[in-house]
């Protein structure tokens, strides 16, 4: 019995860090995914990841699409690339390096605050960004949240 | 070449500083790698002057042993030997791009190399015309997209090693003056990319052969390397957790090898075959990375290179510990012997740490076996243990 408690204990551990790990995750603010508001389409997760990766260039509706990215300085660029794309912002960027050095690619425009990701989203049909959620206004629509 | 660098960088400079000159948007964004490392050992190698006409002696030794040497980039001649050196892999890269509108834009990368005393050259220079959503257009002076990893070959922060693995990645031509049409389209959730190229290289003052010219006794004032008729297509899929590529290309080769009294040796020209097949698979916790590749030429040989690469990375949150393993043979279809000339392998490992969104830190270490039968002539890389240390940067 005593050998028994003994090699639960570690599992114990283990658990209770993976739980530790896994509601650090919790801890981040919510991201929004944000469109225009005259926006009609629709996105699952892998539509949104595949636009900001520059794999689908155009919205379900035909419409041109133009991801928004916000500065490396701010925290919704990692947890929006961890959430969302499944890399840290790194890998992401080492993704983007292969095609903007090679010509074949432009890296998503980078806005340094939410208000103007709003601002730019509600003055451009086809812009699409993510904000953190306590920053929602009126003038985007939220397709998701993550 | 040299005078149309230098006007294209007084356009370039008078563009970006003159304000009143340009309606055009520009960008420039960069990459950079500072690589330092050695390799460890002394290694007994053939002896690329051995006169075959005579018996082997002190003064005509079949083998000799000096300190291993690695070239970790063939093209340029970087090389590692015993001393500890920044010089065979630092590169810093300024990318410059000029969108002049109506779909229009120019861009140009200056590139300074260790290997050539930091002294900066346009390396990359070409126009992109968007003729559609679908098809881009561009002309002038990249890559050739030989192997899977060659167009992105230089910028390290690209792929989790110090470098593609040099001993696949060991053209004497590695750039072209040319065109390329590139038409994107989906397939289901499957993107693709299919691109057709046509160019010429005309690359006189041929570094590396030069290199291979006096390791094998010669001392010739130049030597020019033509690949022309460079015709091929690359055809890219990828989805959400892969990314592959096919490409195949041919061209002629000719070779001028100048003397000091400008006499021009003897050179057949052929035609060589190129096809490969590579990727990458990312499934979260494990990227696969992986290449083949099958060089033939229609001489007299029958000269074959067949090539592969493999390679697995763990990813950790920001450390991405790494192995991988290249291979490299050199077959003669049409000759009684068929088998015993040039083969080697590298097993590499290593560790990419991401200390910054745009930045990482790379330890790697490489053995590179020379698997060439002692004695043949062939055997004349030299095994070598290698450890290099370097930060890889993006802006």
């Amino acid at each position: 019995m005593f050998k028994q408690y003994n090699k639960k204990h570690p599992s114990i551990m283990r658990i209770s860090l993976l739980v530790g790990m896994l509601s650090t995750h919790s801890v981040f603010a919510e991201i929004a995914v944000i469109v225009n508001t005259s926006n009609s389409s629709t996105l699952d997760k892998t539509s949104i990841e595949r636009i900001f990766m520059g794999k689908m260039k155009k919205f379900s509706n035909g419409l041109v699409a133009l991801p928004l990215n916000a500065a490396k300085s701010m925290n919704s660029r990692d947890e929006f690339n961890k959430a969302v794309i499944g890399r840290s912002s790194s890998q992401v960027n080492a993704f983007w390096s292969k095609l903007v050095f090679t010509g074949k690619g432009n890296m998503p425009r980078e806005l340094s605050s939410d208000a103007e990701i709003i601002s730019t989203i509600s003055s451009n049909q086809g812009a699409i960004g993510y904000i953190d959620s306590g920053s929602i206004t009126g003038d985007v629509k939220v397709i998701a949240k993550f | 070449m040299k005078y149309f660098n230098k006007s294209l960088l007084t356009l370039l400079i008078s563009s970006v500083c003159a304000p009143n000159f340009v309606s055009a948007d520009v960008q420039i964004s960069g990459f950079g790698s500072i690589v330092a490392g050695r390799t460890l050992d002394d290694v007994t190698l053939d002896n690329v002057g051995y006169d075959w006409s005579k018996p082997p002696s002190a003064e005509n030794p079949p083998s000799i042993t000096k300190e291993q040497i690695l070239t970790a980039d063939f093209y340029d001649v970087g090389q590692y030997n015993n001393d500890f050196s920044f010089k065979s892999e630092t590169i810093f890269a300024l990318q410059i791009v000029a969108d002049m509108g109506d779909k229009l834009k120019v861009t140009g990368q200056i590139v300074a190399k260790g290997t050539d005393d930091f002294s900066p050259e346009f390396d990359w220079y070409y126009l992109t015309y968007q003729a559609t959503d679908e098809l881009t257009l561009m002309a002038g002076r990249r890559n050739i997209p030989m192997y899977y990893f060659s167009e992105y070959s230089e910028v390290g922060y690209a792929y989790p090693w110090m470098r593609p693995p040099s001993n696949l990645y060991w053209w004497q031509v590695t750039q072209f003056n040319g065109v390329h049409a590139m038409y994107e389209f989906s397939l289901g959730d499957f993107s693709n990319t299919v691109t057709f190229f046509y160019g010429n290289e005309y690359s006189n003052d041929n570094k590396e052969m030069e290199y291979y010219e006096v390791l094998y006794g010669g001392s010739p004032s130049a030597v020019n390397e033509y690949w022309t008729d460079i015709i091929g297509m690359n055809w890219n899929l990828s989805g959400d957790f892969f990314d592959v590529r096919f490409v195949y290309f041919q061209n002629d080769r000719d070779r001028d090898v100048i003397a000091q009294d400008g006499s021009i040796g003897d050179y057949t020209p052929f035609s060589q075959q190129f096809l490969g097949f590579g990727g990458t698979i990312d499934l979260s916790r494990f990227t696969f990375l992986f290449d083949w590749n099958l060089v033939t030429y229609d001489d007299a040989h029958g000269t074959e290179f067949p090539t592969y690469l493999i390679s697995a990375v763990y990813n950790m949150d920001d450390f991405h510990p790494y192995i991988s393993y290249s291979k490299a043979d050199h077959k003669r279809d049409k000759r009684e012997n068929t088998q015993d000339y040039e083969e080697h392998y590298m097993l590499s490992y290593g560790i990419r740490y991401d200390f910054n969104p745009s930045a990482s830190f790379k330890i790697q270490y490489d053995t590179f076996v020379d698997e060439a039968v002692p004695e043949s002539g062939w055997r004349y890389h030299g095994d070598s243990d290698t450890v290099t240390i370097g930060v890889d940067f993006i802006f």
